[in-house]
């Protein structure tokens, strides 16, 4: 890097250092490229920082904390004292874990060769950003540059986000108390897995969800036992409803809703917590100055090697379009630093694994049955519940279902979804099985170590097959 | 290494037309420096270089015809990464705002993401492919369920370069017998369940070789006229008794070249060609007609000579003649060569209208199609005629539009009113 007069010279400049930036910029360093990475805030981005890694803490602690009234029948005998939980404390044991990451990754970063300046980015220019950092202004000239700005929760117009009553995500994840009562708009996967893990902690939740059901992006039949379990948990849950008006009035939300059904009513809870969508941050960047055409929702469109319009600009992460996962944004961060670096690299798979950290775990990858059908399919499925697992029974989690879907002629594997404990680490052995393309007969030969959750795939696959050992086949 | 692919120089263009490398393999170029000159059916564009680098291949020869988005050459880029291209214009913009991602020339490498397909292919063997510059979707796969492995893509790379070098080498190298092909081991290795290879040989390669000459040379333009034949065919019927007399079957082709000759005689610049060396137009005063004749060898061009100095029985005799004797290979090369004007009688097969291929050097060509009763007005009221199509191609940089429609008119007139033809016959 030279420093002139004018501006830094540098091969690439990343703005933002989220998972899609951090990974870019530590792949290119790798590969011998001068890289700057500007981030406003922390690195890790939302994942790190507001998102994945925060939500999945206190989703743990809650699981941790409602285990305790199961630990009876097992035998545990708690003291009487009364179990508490004390978010401050998590609060700071969260901390303690996001800043453990940051350090890591500056540490990578570091080692790698990478800048990492701290500051707002602005493209100047197709060949220059500046960055604002606390009034200071600086210029960067780039020969190549990724865009991964990533996106900030969506809030409608009739809703202001206060931060005390009204929360977005972020907000949610930094109460150092547990709310008495919760009403969340928008049944999504962040709703459901923090409207859970407050729930557990005993909190009263109330999902209000505009479509006939929740986790309406998601299988109907995986969604079942989530659904159930939410009622268990004493979620009060609210389809085909819309919120029309939120106000505080004496230190409570009163949400305004209607519904086809019940017509209008008002629900009045300590907090509200407004998860319906995320949007791009594409609008203050200046893509204007560079070229960089976004589409109608400010998603900024990419071919496979992520590259935009400007063919020495590229754009990763959750300001593309597609799902808004931190593993695709690493993935794309990967692609474009090696597009960069020369390398023959492309996204070239359609399989993006979804987890959903719901009561039990959602996971999946692939077609669903319905969309293999859709799509053209003669489709056989096998599906196994945990509630024959001997795993499953000795962990008291026997809900849910492991289930395959496979061309009914070559036996490909076209989809593999589950809804059990644990689902999220299980689902790696489905992202392998379809990227390596495996027929059915693969997993159901594997020996898969027992006594684990993972013998329902193979039991499953064997179900397809006609021969599962622990079901009745029909 | 950058790939340059055929950009969209006009508006929608699909293909367009290598007309001159202005660099050779192995040179060195500047960023933007011209680099092939490309025509489409709208303009003449000339591509430059998207970066500065070391011109490693060029996929296609001058004439050839290239599909947008085609790799025509590759660059080493000197300092090995790729450099950024050259701005988009309006269109795409427009194009990338709409939704519909365009990418610029030299990166169409790929398909919006989201489209990404699934291949029947390892991580592995997918990565494997780009780098062996192998669009995957193209693969067979020979492993399970039709799984693409490692070794179909060496496969493939192998069977697709020769096809490859085969077909775009320098001038018409598609034409000349490669040492190559002959090989047997090499034969052996291009057995691919999907195509079949016949070496292009004897009159097939003669015929390739003339007719990549003609329209490579000659603008065509095609013009089509029809004509009403009942009063012809009348006039053949009254005939028949003399003809049979004579033992000579009477077909329409005679009166054909007869009208011809006579309106080549008045249109002197259809019965001409070109000097390409000394840039000059040679008006030929005598008229050997060509017929384009079917031969199970393929198409072959015996020549009437003198068509202008022989009766109407004398030419039906010679176009019999000719016709038996090209159908058994016994043609001498004086019987095929030096024709001044080409006839294509392709009505006993069918169709409607076509662009015949002018018989290099010549003018024009004139194609005669099927003859069939089709119902026509006259004075305002249907009614049904012998009607038959004949299409006129002619060299444009001799003949305007206007002197073609001149000249079948005239033939027209001639044989719809056989009285005059008769008169007008020298
Ligand atoms: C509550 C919650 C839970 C989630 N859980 C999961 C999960 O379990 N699994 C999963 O895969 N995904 C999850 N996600 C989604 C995941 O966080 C995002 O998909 C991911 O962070 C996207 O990464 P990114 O690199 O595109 O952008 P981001 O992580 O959004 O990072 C962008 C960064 O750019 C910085 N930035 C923006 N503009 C500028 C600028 N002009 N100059 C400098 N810096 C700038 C921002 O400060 C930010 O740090 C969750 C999200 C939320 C909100």
């Amino acid at each position: 890097m030279v420093v002139g007069e004018v501006a830094v010279e540098t091969d690439i400049i990343i703005m933002g250092g989220g998972p899609g930036g951090y990974a870019a910029a530590i792949r290119l360093g790798q590969l011998g490229k001068s890289v700057v990475l500007v981030e406003r805030d922390r690195l890790g981005g939302v994942c790190l920082n507001r998102g994945c890694i925060p939500s999945k803490a206190l989703i743990h602690a809650a699981n941790q904390y409602q285990r305790l009234n199961d630990l009876g029948k097992m035998g545990i005998r708690l003291s009487q004292e009364r179990t508490t939980m004390d978010l401050g404390i998590w609060q700071d044991w969260k901390e303690g874990i996001t800043s453990q990451l940051n350090q890591g990754i500056a540490h990578l970063c570091k080692e790698n060769g990478v800048t990492v300046v701290k500051g707002q980015a602005t493209f100047l220019s197709d060949d220059r950003i500046g960055v604002e950092t606390d009034g200071d202004f600086e210029t960067y000239k780039f020969e190549q540059a990724i865009i991964a700005t990533g996106s900030r929760p969506y809030i409608p117009s009739f809703i202001k986000v206060d931060g005390e009553y009204i929360l977005d995500s972020t907000a949610s994840l930094l109460l150092q108390e547990v709310p008495s009562s919760l009403s969340i708009i928008g049944g999504g996967y962040i709703g459901i897995e923090l409207g859970m893990a407050f729930a557990k902690l005993g909190t009263k939740v109330t999902i209000i969800e505009m479509a006939s059901r929740i986790l309406p992006q998601v299988a109907e039949n995986l969604v079942k036992e989530v659904t159930r379990n939410a009622k268990k948990l004493g979620m009060n849950i609210k389809t085909s409803s819309k919120v029309e008006k939120a106000s505080v009035v004496d230190g409570h939300v009163h949400l305004q809703i209607s519904s086809k059904k019940q017509g209008s009513e008002v629900v009045v809870s300590e907090k509200t917590l407004v998860t319906i969508g995320r949007i791009p941050n594409t609008e203050e960047i200046g893509l204007n100055r560079a070229g960089v055409t976004v589409g109608e929702k400010g998603y900024i469109a990419v071919d496979m090697e992520c590259r935009t319009n400007v063919p020495h600009i590229f754009a990763i992460g959750d300001i593309t379009p597609g799902p808004a996962l931190a593993h695709r944004a690493s993935k794309q961060g990967i692609v474009a630093a090696e597009v960069i670096g020369g390398l023959p690299s492309a996204i070239d798979s359609p399989y993006v694994p979804y987890v959903i950290f719901s009561e039990p775990q959602i996971a999946g990858v692939g077609l669903s049955r319905e969309e293999a059908e859709q799509q053209g399919y003669s489709v056989k499925t096998g599906k196994f519940p945990f509630s024959a697992n001997g795993r499953a029974l000795a962990m008291d989690e026997t809900e849910g279902f492991a289930e395959v879907i496979v061309d009914a002629e070559s036996h490909i594997l076209l989809g593999m979804h589950m809804v059990c404990a644990d689902a999220s680490n299980l689902i790696g052995e489905g992202v392998l099985a379809l990227e390596l393309a495996a027929r059915v007969e693969d997993i159901a030969l594997s020996v898969h170590p027992h006594p684990t959750l993972a013998e329902g795939w193979m039991e499953a696959a064997e179900a397809v097959l006609g021969h599962a050992i622990h079901i009745v086949n029909k | 290494m950058l790939e340059f692919k055929l950009p969209d120089v006009g508006e929608g263009m699909h293909e367009g037309e290598i007309i001159q490398w202005l660099i050779k393999e192995g040179d060195a170029v500047t960023q933007d420096q011209p680099i092939v000159e490309v025509q489409t059916d709208k303009v003449n564009a000339e591509l430059t270089a998207p970066a500065a680098g070391v011109v490693k291949k060029i996929f296609f020869s001058e004439g050839d015809i290239v599909e947008v988005g085609t790799t025509i050459f590759t660059i080493q880029v000197e300092n090995g990464m790729p450099a950024p291209e050259t701005d988009m214009g309006e269109e795409e913009i427009q194009a990338a705002q709409s939704g519909d991602v365009k990418v610029n020339a030299g990166h169409i490498t790929s398909k919006p993401h989201l489209e990404a397909v699934r291949v029947l292919a390892t991580p592995f063997v997918r990565q494997m492919a780009r780098e062996m510059k192998i669009d995957i979707e193209q693969v067979k796969g020979s492993g399970p369920a039709g799984r693409i492995t490692e070794s179909d893509l060496k496969q493939f790379k192998e069977n697709h370069s020769i096809t490859r070098e085969n077909v775009y080498n320098n001038d018409n190298k598609i034409l000349q017998d490669k040492a190559t092909m002959k090989n047997a081991d090499r034969a052996k290795r291009l057995e691919n369940e999907w195509e079949e290879r016949i070496l292009l040989k004897g009159i097939r390669k003669k015929i390739a070789e003339h007719m990549v000459k003609s329209v490579s040379t000659i603008p065509h333009v095609t013009h089509v006229d029809e004509l009403e034949m009942d009063r012809l065919k009348e006039f053949k019927n009254q005939l028949k008794a003399y003809s049979d007399v004579k033992d000579i079957k009477l077909t329409f082709l005679p009166f054909f070249v007869k009208a011809i000759v006579i309106a080549l005689k008045e249109f002197k610049t259809l019965n001409a060609s070109i000097d390409e060396k000394t840039n000059e137009i040679i008006l030929k005063n005598y008229y050997h007609i060509g017929i384009a004749t079917n031969t199970k060898e393929g198409l072959i061009v015996p020549v009437i000579k003198h068509a202008d100095q022989k009766t109407i029985f004398q030419l039906a005799d010679e176009i019999r003649k000719l016709a038996t004797q090209a159908r058994e290979g016994k043609l001498s090369i004086d019987q095929i060569t030096g024709s001044t004007f080409t006839i294509s009688n392709v009505g006993p097969i069918g169709g409607l209208h076509a662009t015949p291929i002018i018989n290099y050097p010549e003018a024009a060509i004139l194609a005669l199609h099927k003859m069939e009763h089709r119902m026509v007005v006259r004075d305002l009221e249907g009614v049904i005629r012998l009607m038959m199509n004949m299409s006129l191609s002619f060299d444009h940089r001799l003949i305007d539009g206007v002197t073609a429609v001149h000249f079948t008119n005239r033939i027209k007139e001639l044989l719809e009113n056989p009285i005059r033809l008769v008169v007008e016959m020298r």
